[in-house]
């Protein structure tokens, strides 16, 4: 079927019981409805009918307006890993929001009072493991073909080296809307800190706040390098750490335009062997591994640099 | 940003690498505006000092191609100047005609022969 019509299909269907069941059962529930549960399984937060029906209802109108607008721009389909997680994510994401409503209505239903509504364990975690499994299965459904190998137009210039050159390629790329969240992020920390030494208790906001700093500082920028030892990619400000790849598992290298979109996000993406390394859209540079698989760089200049890539191999494959 | 060195340049290296950033600028790979490469990053890619690197960076300032702009590193002000570029390209020129036997007059009369 057309990802299009699929989507509004299925985003209609899921709408449709989101809103339908609860309001068949409506005599059976109770009102404030219990949303929310501690990790013993007692309820710990409770929300009227109407509020707590518009929380999911809003919640999957928008992972599914998303996927809608992403299906509405073709390159992200255009890509074998953009089709596989936006298939899985319409499908997981459909059944995970379904099964966190029917829990939540299972948990109240016959409950006298929403401090009585008791939440299963088993039923979130068969929940959890059943979205996942459909997401999975529906990205390998839904992947289609793979990918062409080196698109018309891609391929880099030719370069020629001499001998008694040194020839090397730099290119760095930092991407300012990263850093601005990172930024944010080293702010919260510092206001966090502070409002612990006054006593506050804000510990839970920590950890999270610590993994986006982090994740931030080793992905807002990056340093490629191409020199006579092979590709160096250097994570964060200070290129470090750093991923090194050899000429003698490089196959060839070229330049390709890719978006968030179309790899799953940004950041690194991927499993190894086709991997992407996405700090913005647009022109990527991407290493074939003799061993067959793929990594792809977001970086400026990729052409200047895939083309020196292919020289060197050449000349070390001739040596 | 792509940068050659050539090994048998008898030219300080200060001026080398100068001559390699003023050519990548002038082959397009880097626009008014555009920031380059850190000066340690290039010299970490060439194995050399970075100290050299800059000593080039700022030879090219002076020039007009590039400026230092506090806390935004390096970015090329302008475009190469022509004449810069045409002398970039004779010299590669010569030492090509060099490594096919050809000596400096004999060059001299290839390009008063073009129409």
């Amino acid at each position: 079927m057309n990802p299009r019509s699929a989507a509004a299909l299925w985003g209609a269907a899921i709408t449709a019981a989101l809103v339908a069941v609860p309001l068949t059962l409506r005599d059976r529930l109770p009102d404030p409805l219990a949303v929310h549960w501690g990790p013993a399984g007692a309820p710990d937060g409770e929300l009227s009918f109407a509020a707590g029906l518009a929380v999911q209802v809003a919640m999957w109108i928008a992972i599914w307006g998303f996927l809608l607008a992403a299906a509405a721009r073709e390159r992200t389909l255009t890509r074998r890993m953009g089709r596989a997680y936006w298939w899985g994510t319409l499908v997981g994401g459909g059944l995970f929001v379904l099964g966190m409503g029917g829990t939540t209505l299972l948990a109240n239903l016959d409950a006298p009072d929403w401090t009585a509504a008791v939440l299963e364990p088993w039923q979130v975690i068969t929940v959890i493991l059943v979205s996942a499994a459909a997401g999975l299965l529906a990205g390998h459904l839904g992947r289609g073909g793979p990918d062409l190998q080196a698109p018309a137009g891609a391929e880099p210039p030719r370069l020629d080296l001499r001998p008694g050159q040194r020839v090397v390629w730099v290119s760095r790329l930092t991407n300012p809307w990263l850093l601005a969240v990172t930024t944010v992020a080293a702010a919260g920390l510092v206001v966090v800190a502070v409002l612990d030494v006054a006593g506050a208790s804000v510990g839970p906001v920590l950890p999270p706040l610590g993994v986006v700093l982090l994740v931030g500082l080793l992905t807002t920028s990056l340093t490629c390098r191409v020199t006579a030892d092979g590709l160096r990619i250097g994570f964060g400000p200070f290129g470090r750490p750093a991923r090194r790849i050899q000429l003698s598992k490089i196959d060839k290298a070229w330049s390709d335009t890719r978006y968030p979109s179309q790899v799953g996000g940004w950041g690194i993406r991927g499993l190894p062997g086709a991997a992407t390394i996405m700090l913005r859209g647009g022109e990527c540079l991407i290493i074939r591994y003799r061993s067959g698989g793929e990594l792809a760089v977001s970086v400026d200049d990729a052409a200047r640099g895939a083309a020196l890539l292919n020289a060197l191999v050449a000349e070390e494959v001739s040596r | 940003m792509l940068l050659t060195l050539d090994l048998n340049d008898a030219r300080p290296l200060h001026q080398q690498v100068a001559s390699a950033i003023r050519h990548a600028i002038g082959e397009g790979a880097y626009t008014p505006g555009d920031r380059l490469p850190p000066a340690r990053d290039l010299a970490d890619a060439l194995g050399i000092n970075a100290n050299t690197v800059l000593r080039a960076l700022r030879d090219l300032r002076d020039e007009g191609l590039l400026e230092f702009r506090r806390g935004r590193g390096v970015s090329v002000a302008g475009r190469a100047d022509g004449r810069a570029l045409l002398v970039e390209r004779a010299r590669e020129l010569l030492d090509e005609a060099r490594r096919y036997g050809y000596r400096r007059e004999d060059l001299i009369t290839i390009l008063e022969e073009l129409p």
